[in-house]
C-alpha cells in the first residue's frame, strides 16, 4: 500500500489521528523561567514526569511512560557522550534536540509499521540570564518550536496549550517568587485537566486553588528547579511542594 | 535509542557500543613500579573524612608548578586523591565523574559505594599495560559517603596499582612523601592528645597542612605548606552532608 505516493500521505495521516487520540488527557508539564532560575512542574499518577538531563538541561513530558523513557535515554547518552569527548560545557539543548532527538522521532513517525512513539516533550536549559533562557517544545512527530525565556506549555491539544500559555505569561507577569508561579502552573493544570476555558468566564481564583489542591491529593506534584546561580556545575535539583510554600 | 545488550546505567559500556574508549595500550617490557612525586592522604576527624594533598607536580628534578589540584570531587558524595602520572590520574577521574553522573541520572538513584569503588579498581585493572611499563602508574586513594547507615558515614578507601581495594580504618596515604605521612598518622592515631579521629575541622586543618610541612622536608617532590608565600595543601571535607572545600583563606586563618 505504502508504494502508492497519495496511500502514503494517507497512511501517516492517520497514524497523526491515532497518536493525538492516543494523547488526549495527558497531564500537562510547564516551565516558567525566573529570575533564580528556571521552574518545570507537572503532575503524575505514580509515573514521572520531569527529569534532569545533564548539569544545565532538563525534560519534562506527557505520552506513554515507556517512550517518554526511550527518549530520555537517548538525550542522556548523547549529552554524557558529547560531555565526555568534548567538555560539559560544550552539550547544548540546541544541538541535543535539532540534531539528536528530533531526528529520530521523526524517522520513528514516518516508518508506517513501528509503533509511532506516544509523547510531548518539553526541555529547558538554563542561561546565564532569564533572556538567554532556552526552551524546545519537542512533538511526536520530531517537529519542535524553540522559545526564550517566558513560559511554556506542554499539552497535548495545541488549541488548548495555546490558551494556557497566553493565560499564564499574563499571570505570572512581574512574579518572581517560584512558590508563587508553582500556584500558577498548578491552575493552569487544574484548568487544562477539566477542559475549562482560558477566557473571562473561566472559574474565579478560590475554585482555582481548591480545584488543583483537591485534585493532586491522589497524585504526584513533581518540580524541577534548574538554578542559575549556583557555585557546582549541576544545576538541577526536585523541590517538594512544601519547599514552595504551597 | 537504548541497544538492549549494553549494561544498563554503565556509561563505559556506552563508550564501548560507540567505540570512544579511552586508548588503550598493549603491555610492553615490564618495568618496575613506581610511585610518581606526589603526597596525598585522608583521614577520619571528627566530622568525617578530611582529604589533602600538595599542588607540585614535578618531571624529574624540575619543578612544573605548585598549583595542581589533585583532590578532585567526583560527584556530590565521593572524592578522589590522585597519586601517579597525571595524564592517566586525570583522565581516570574524568571517567569516573562521567560515570557516577550518569548512572545516576539515567537510573533515577545514586551509585551504592561499593559499586563506586570497584568502578575505580576497574579502572585500575584497565590501565594494567600501562603500569608494567612504568609510564602509567596510578596508586589513588577514594572517599565516598556510606548511605546504607544513620547518619551517612564517610569511609576511605585506598589501592595497589593493579587495582585491589582495602578499607582504611583510620587513615590512608599515597605518594613519594606517604611513608612520611603514614608514620605520623599511626603515631598520633596511637598517642596523639587529640587523636586525628577525634579533632574538630581547625584542629584538622592544621594538622593536615603540618603533616605536608614535614613530608616536603623530607621529600623534595612534596610541594609543602608555606602561608607566608601563599602556598597551601588541597584540603576537602566529606561529611555527612556532602563535600566541603577548606579554601586558602579558611587554611590562612586556621594555621594563624
Amino acid at each position: 500500500m505504502t508504494e502508492e505516493p497519495y496511500r502514503w500521505l494517507e497512511a501517516v495521516g492517520n497514524r497523526r489521528d491515532y497518536v493525538r487520540e492516543q494523547l488526549k488527557g495527558g497531564s500537562p508539564v510547564f516551565a516558567a523561567s525566573l529570575p533564580e532560575g528556571i521552574l518545570l512542574l507537572g503532575v503524575g499518577s505514580g509515573q514521572s514526569k520531569v527529569f534532569e538531563i545533564f548539569d544545565r538541561q532538563a525534560l519534562a513530558g506527557l505520552g506513554h511512560p515507556a517512550d517518554i523513557e526511550k527518549i530520555r535515554q537517548a538525550a542522556i547518552d548523547a549529552a554524557h557522550t558529547e560531555s565526555f569527548t568534548r567538555a560539559p560545557e560544550d552539550v547544548s539543548l540546541r544541538r541535543l534536540v535539532s540534531f539528536g532527538v528530533s531526528g529520530q522521532l521523526k524517522t520513528n513517525f514516518e516508518q508506517l509499521f513501528t509503533a509511532p512513539f506516544l509523547i510531548e516533550l518539553l526541555l529547558a536549559e538554563i542561561g546565564s540570564t532569564p533572556e538567554h533562557d532556552l526552551f524546545f517544545r519537542l512533538h511526536f512527530d520530531g517537529s519542535f518550536q524553540s522559545h526564550t525565556g517566558g513560559i511554556v506549555v506542554c499539552a497535548s491539544q495545541p488549541e488548548t496549550e495555546s490558551a494556557a500559555q497566553k493565560w499564564l505569561a499574563e499571570a505570572c507577569k512581574g512574579k518572581k517568587d517560584r512558590g508563587e508561579v508553582a500556584n500558577l502552573l498548578l491552575q493552569a493544570w487544574w484548568l487544562l485537566q477539566h477542559g475549562k476555558n482560558f477566557t473571562e468566564s473561566m472559574p474565579d481564583e478560590k475554585e482555582r486553588q481548591s480545584g488543583w489542591r483537591s485534585d493532586a491529593q491522589d497524585k504526584t506534584v513533581e518540580v524541577g528547579w534548574l538554578s542559575r546561580n549556583s557555585s557546582r556545575p549541576i544545576r538541577y535539583q526536585a523541590l517538594t511542594l512544601s519547599e514552595l510554600d504551597l | 535509542m537504548t541497544e538492549t545488550h549494553r549494561i544498563a546505567g554503565d556509561f563505559l559500556s556506552l563508550l564501548a557500543e560507540r567505540k570512544l574508549v579511552p586508548t588503550r595500550v598493549e603491555a610492553g617490557h615490564a618495568a618496575p613500579v613506581q610511585t610518581q612525586a606526589t603526597t596525598v592522604f585522608a583521614f577520619h576527624f571528627a566530622d568525617g573524612v578530611m582529604m589533602a594533598g600538595d599542588r607540585r607536580a614535578t618531571a624529574g628534578n624540575i619543578i612544573v608548578t605548585d598549583k595542581v589540584e589533585k583532590i578532585i570531587e567526583i560527584d556530590a558524595t565521593s572524592l578522589l586523591a590522585i597519586a601517579g602520572v597525571p595524564a592517566t590520574a586525570f583522565e581516570m577521574a574524568r571517567v569516573l565523574q562521567t560515570s557516577f553522573e550518569y548512572y545516576r541520572r539515567s537510573q533515577l538513584q545514586t551509585l551504592s559505594l561499593p559499586a563506586k569503588v570497584r568502578a575505580l579498581a576497574r579502572l585500575l585493572r584497565d590501565n594494567l599495560p600501562m603500569t608494567m611499563q612504568g609510564v602509567g602508574v596510578v596508586v589513588p586513594l577514594f572517599a565516598g559517603l556510606d548511605q546504607t547507615v544513620s547518619p551517612p558515614k564517610a569511609q576511605i578507601y585506598f589501592y595497589d596499582p593493579l587495582g585491589a581495594q582495602f578499607q582504611a580504618v583510620g587513615y590512608a596515604a599515597s605518594g613519594s612523601g606517604s611513608g612520611t605521612i603514614r608514620s605520623i598518622l599511626s603515631f598520633q592515631e596511637r598517642y596523639g592528645k587529640p587523636r586525628p579521629s577525634d579533632m574538630k575541622l581547625a584542629d584538622a586543618v592544621k594538622f593536615a597542612s603540618r603533616l605536608l610541612i614535614v613530608a616536603s622536608e623530607f621529600d623534595s617532590a612534596t610541594g609543602g605548606v608555606n602561608p607566608a608565600s601563599e602556598t597551601f595543601a588541597t584540603i576537602r571535607v566529606l561529611g555527612p552532608k556532602g563535600i566541603e572545600n577548606i579554601s586558602d583563606e579558611q587554611q590562612k586563618e586556621f594555621l594563624k
